[in-house]
């Protein structure tokens, strides 16, 4: 009977301690598979990159040029009341036009010109209050082009256009009808 | 010890399991790519307004194609153009997943910044594309291609985690 419950004892501490073993043995299963999961995981955290992709896009840009006079006629008219008694010259002047330009091209200065070759009388035109640039001289239009902005380089703006028609009471009545072009070119 | 020997048998058989699992895990990210964007693109600006500026051009024929991930995502963009002339800008739209964020400006050296954010995550892994907008610009003052050479941007789109 004694010998019986000694081998039953014996059995029971076996068992006990096969069964610590067990569970020694799945903590350290439990604590290698969740370590390589953590790892695993850890490759997605935050900051992660997931992929990177590029193309290339090319900008180009043309020369361009471009010019515009604000209104399409100005007209002159000297009268009676552009008259001084005793002077030859009369004059009038107009204000109310304006150029405007936009270039992209480095050097360039604006002429200007007329296609009226034989005017009767005069008429020259003057940059005022250039955006960019420097006005040249008061231009007496002819069919040769001269200066009239220099030094507009790369940029847009506006001047405002001054004419100034001039006739002498010696040169009688009629009319000039002009064609004046403005050119953005080298300087 | 037998314990301990079906016990390393087990550690052996998870492992693999798991080894199993990370290889199709990144198998699939292969397979898919997270990430992709469309040909190459030239953009021509050719005309302008007399006192304004030049006419900006806009290209809409590209797709940015990309995935949900693990985690919720973001996509940035930044730019590479060492003689930068003109303005580049890019927009994402019609965006499927997630949010775009304002138009960005793209500038040589740039930090990549939120192009698309708050991507959900998976599932569905299927693909998704949004729209690349792309804006050119130029004023005149900043001068032509002839003279100072064409802008080329090599546009670095990148998925990450946010």
């Amino acid at each position: 009977m004694l010998e019986s419950l000694h081998h039953l004892g014996y059995i029971h501490r076996l068992i006990s301690h096969h069964f610590c073993q067990l569970i020694v043995g799945l903590r350290k299963i439990l604590a290698i598979e969740l370590l390589t999961l953590a790892l695993v995981l850890g490759g997605v955290a935050k900051g992660q990159t997931y992929g990177t992709d590029f193309h290339r896009v090319t900008v180009q840009v043309s020369q361009v040029t471009v010019v515009l006079v604000s209104l399409g006629t100005v007209n002159l008219s000297i009268s009676g009341a552009n008259a001084v008694a005793g002077q030859n010259t009369m004059t009038v002047t107009d204000l109310s036009t304006s150029f405007l330009w936009g270039t992209n091209v480095s050097q360039r200065k604006v002429t200007a010109q007329t296609n009226l070759a034989a005017p009767l009388f005069t008429l020259k035109v003057l940059a005022v209050n250039p955006t960019q640039g420097s006005a040249a001289p008061e231009v007496t239009l002819s069919t040769t082009a001269q200066d009239f902005l220099i030094n507009i380089g790369k940029s847009s703006g506006t001047t405002q256009l001054l004419y100034t028609g001039v006739a002498l009471a010696s040169q009688g009545t009629g009319a000039d009808a002009h064609t004046v072009t403005f050119t953005v070119t080298v300087q | 010890m037998n314990y301990r020997i079906r016990n390393k048998g087990t550690v052996l058989k998870l492992t693999l399991l798991l080894l199993a699992l990370v290889c199709t895990f990144f198998t699939q990210q292969i397979a898919a790519q997270p990430i992709t964007v469309g040909n190459n693109i030239t953009m021509s600006i050719t005309t302008g307004v007399a006192g304004g500026t030049l006419t900006s051009v806009v290209n809409t024929a590209r797709t940015l194609t990309y995935r949900r991930q693990l985690a919720i995502a973001k996509i940035t963009v930044s730019t590479s153009c060492p003689t930068q002339s003109f303005t580049l800008k890019v927009l994402a739209t019609a965006v499927p997943d997630g949010i775009a964020a304002p138009e960005v400006t793209l500038v040589n050296g740039m930090p990549a910044t939120d192009f698309v954010v708050n991507i959900p995550v998976r599932p569905p892994n299927t693909a998704r594309s949004c729209t690349l907008r792309y804006t050119a610009s130029a004023t005149f003052s900043q001068g032509n291609s002839i003279e100072d050479g064409n802008d080329v941007h090599t546009v670095t789109y990148t998925i990450l985690a946010q």
